[in-house]
């Protein structure tokens, strides 16, 4: 993974006590809670290895990898996009409700029968047309980005109710034959697999990664977490009510890229799917490193929180507990992050 | 000619001004929103305005709307000093779960559900244990510093599946007559959930607004440093608010569940943090912090259960209620916007010379959007 090598690079002989701290202090603090975050993967990779290795079969594997990816492939899309809006200082509630919209009008034009590449277009710039009037509510009208994305919410969500409130089985031969497609490696119990939205996620995220860190737009995104209105952005040249906007066009378009995996996941559309994933997705940020008031933050970082939160739900499911075992520990996993965030921040002073 | 002539131009500028005055009032948009509301279900129902007197209680559809805002009510008299302090508590719905889950645990496994004082056990309880979920964010907030949209999610995320651990999974449903009569009884021929919610409303209202309480959470909203240098101890009062709200959602979870018996640890309090926020910016609150109106809560809260109603009453299907929810929030939000009164009086030029962030930037975004 390239989230390994970004940070685990300046990290380096962390053999003796003395060293190690002398390594830390060298290295750039922005980066510790996203050490923090490799840490807890590695942490909870090492008990799942303990606990649950045969003879036979590692648990640590590239079967477990591409399983994770593959089942936390439209929240990877969905975090990264909810990054640049926190990054920002803003939020998005409307995430989880633009998937289960996105889910049912796919099942919908499939049914008045459009061809694929339509669908999937049609489907995607739903979100992004969602992220636009989120993005024109908080910049144009002023209004709180918490507020105008509860009313994209809402509006998401009532217009899903309106297309069905059953669940539509999405039957198109290209879009199955899409979901089904998969590259194999390895042999027997060992064996993994690639598939589309895993390729879609991860490019998602290398764009994402680019974006953010190499161009002028990432710039402005990480300026105006600052909290100022825009204003030093301003200052330097750059375009912060552009920017602003475009946060929200960004996370709606990956909340429509979501809504689509989701579908090739689910192979069907449910007016009540992702009823709370927005919070998984800013779970998964916040676990990532990425602090909500804005500003600071790495979308790499957003990549190892997705993998975090789905293996809190693998160990979860091996150790046989209740489902809703998950929701308390993501809820511990949280508060030992958002603390851990918080110690961090009181050392830099 | 000239005494007539200045004549009108006085009294369209009074009347101008007290136009002025109404409409930039923050409950303006809002009542005004209500009243058609109300006014259009009365003409699409012509039974919807009466109310009846049966068996000494009042009876009716209006009545039915009283009764269905208290829950939100009673979450947004919680949240809406929360927000004056500048924070957010998205853990009510979780709470309301909890509490209910809590009392209705207790009351099952209780020798004698039917009699009061178990009952009113089981309430104490209940409140008890909203008051340590909101002595968790208490501390999360004001102690640790941290921001409070993520400390009080942690509690929205974990409260669930705490109140799951609490019923063992199920749901639990237990026969208590003085326990349902919180929820469906009437006192003096008025809905108990009614009497509940009007009574946390006063006792609030006089504790912030007859004490200095309420200019101290305004204080700290605007500024916890500066208030804090002022003398207003912001952690103790800030802690204390989180507390306030944890109690008031699990006296709504309560009067939500009390009706059914029924604790639903999934469903119970589901998104109604989200409704109780919005009841708060109905009311013109605005989420910065610093400023907040309680009476607007009564307005919104009002609001929200009649557009509930109305959906049903102009038949149309109820799973479409968030879609008018919606629309609701952004034209009241839209219309309370200055940037909008700005637009329609064509003084944006203006507006824009006066601030220096972003001055070129506002013409490009509106480009962009168009």
């Amino acid at each position: 993974m390239s989230t390994d090598e970004m940070v685990r690079a300046p990290r380096t002989s962390p053999t003796v006590v003395t060293r190690a701290r002398r390594a830390l202090s060298g290295l750039d603090r922005r980066f510790l809670p996203v050490l923090g975050t490799l840490l807890t993967l590695a942490l909870m990779l090492g008990i799942g290895q303990q606990r649950y290795s045969t003879e036979r079969v590692d648990f640590v594997s590239m079967k477990l990898l591409s399983n994770l990816l593959v089942d936390n492939s439209y929240l990877l899309v969905l975090a990264v996009g909810m990054t640049f809006v926190i990054l920002t200082g803003g939020i998005d509630l409307s995430v989880g409700a633009v998937v289960a919209l996105v889910g049912l009008s796919i099942a919908e034009m499939f049914t008045a029968g459009l061809p694929l590449p339509v669908v999937l277009v049609v489907a995607v710039l739903i979100g992004t047309s969602c992220g636009l009037l989120i993005g024109v509510m908080v910049q144009v009208f002023d209004i709180q980005p918490f507020i105008a994305s509860l009313a994209v919410m809402f509006l998401a969500r009532g217009l899903a109710n309106v297309i069905s409130v059953n669940s539509l089985k999405i039957d198109d031969e290209g879009f199955s034959a899409l979901a089904a497609w998969s590259l194999k490696f390895g042999e027997g119990r060992q064996m993994w697999r690639i598939n589309a939205s895993m390729l879609i996620a991860l490019a998602v995220l290398l764009i994402a990664f680019i974006v953010l860190h190499y161009t002028r737009f990432g710039r402005s995104v990480y300026g105006l977490g600052a909290g100022d209105g825009g204003a030093a952005v301003n200052l330097m040249g750059l375009r912060p009510a552009r920017t602003r906007v475009w946060v929200y066009v960004i996370s709606g378009t990956c909340a429509g890229i979501a809504g689509v995996l989701f579908a090739l996941y689910t192979k069907s559309g449910f007016n009540l799917t992702g009823i709370g994933m927005e919070l998984d997705a800013i779970a998964a940020v916040v676990i990532g490193g990425t602090l909500l008031s804005g500003g600071v933050g790495f979308v790499l970082g957003t990549g190892a929180g997705v993998l975090v939160y789905g293996l809190i739900q693998v160990l979860i499911a091996r150790e046989g507990l209740d489902s809703w075992w998950t929701r308390v520990f993501i809820g511990v996993v949280l508060l030992a992050f958002v603390i851990l965030q918080r110690v961090l921040a009181v050392r830099r002073r | 000619m000239t005494p007539t002539t200045p004549a009108p131009v006085p009294t369209g500028s009074r009347g101008a001004a007290v136009w002025r005055e109404v409409s930039h009032h923050g409950l303006f948009w809002p009542l005004l929103a209500l009243v058609l509301l109300i006014l259009a279900c009365g003409a699409a129902s012509p039974g919807f305005l009466d109310v009846t007197v049966r068996d000494g209680h009042l009876f009716g559809q209006l009545v039915d709307l009283l009764r269905n805002s208290a829950t939100p009510l009673l979450l947004a008299l919680g949240m809406c000093l929360v927000i004056a302090t500048g924070g957010i508590d998205l853990s009510v719905g979780a709470v309301m779960a909890i509490a209910l889950a809590v009392s209705l645990t207790y009351l099952d496994n209780a020798a004698d559900p039917r009699s009061v004082a178990t009952v009113l056990t089981a309430i104490v309880l209940g409140l008890a244990v909203g008051a340590l979920g909101g002595a968790f964010n208490g501390a999360m907030v004001a102690g640790l510093g941290i921001q409070p949209f993520i400390a009080t999610m942690i509690l929205m995320v974990a409260g669930r599946g705490i109140a799951m651990l609490i019923t063992q999974g199920q749901i639990t449903t237990v026969t208590s007559p003085p326990f349902k009569t919180i929820g469906s009884g009437f006192v003096l021929g008025v809905p108990t959930p009614v009497v509940i919610a009007l009574a946390a409303f006063v006792v609030v209202a006089v504790v912030v607004r007859r004490t200095a309480l309420g200019m101290f959470l305004e204080s700290i909203g605007i500024n916890r440093e500066a208030s804090r240098l002022a003398g207003v101890r912001s952690r103790r009062t800030t802690w204390t608010v989180y507390v306030i709200a944890g109690v008031l959602a699990a006296l709504a979870g309560l009067v939500y569940g009390a009706p059914t018996m029924a604790a639903d640890a999934n469903n119970i309090g589901l998104m109604k943090e989200l409704d109780a926020i919005m009841v708060v910016v109905l009311g013109g609150t605005k989420l910065d912090g610093g400023r907040f109106y309680l009476g607007g809560l009564l307005v919104g809260a009002m609001l929200l259960s009649t557009l509930e109603r109305a959906v049903i009453i102009f038949q149309l299907p109820s799973q479409t209620t968030p879609l008018f929810k919606a629309i609701v929030l952004i034209a009241v939000c839209v219309a309370a916007s200055p940037t909008l009164r700005a637009m329609l009086r064509g003084r944006r030029r203006a507006d824009r010379e006066s601030t220096p962030a972003a001055p070129v930037e506002k013409t490009t975004a509106a480009e962009v959007t168009a």
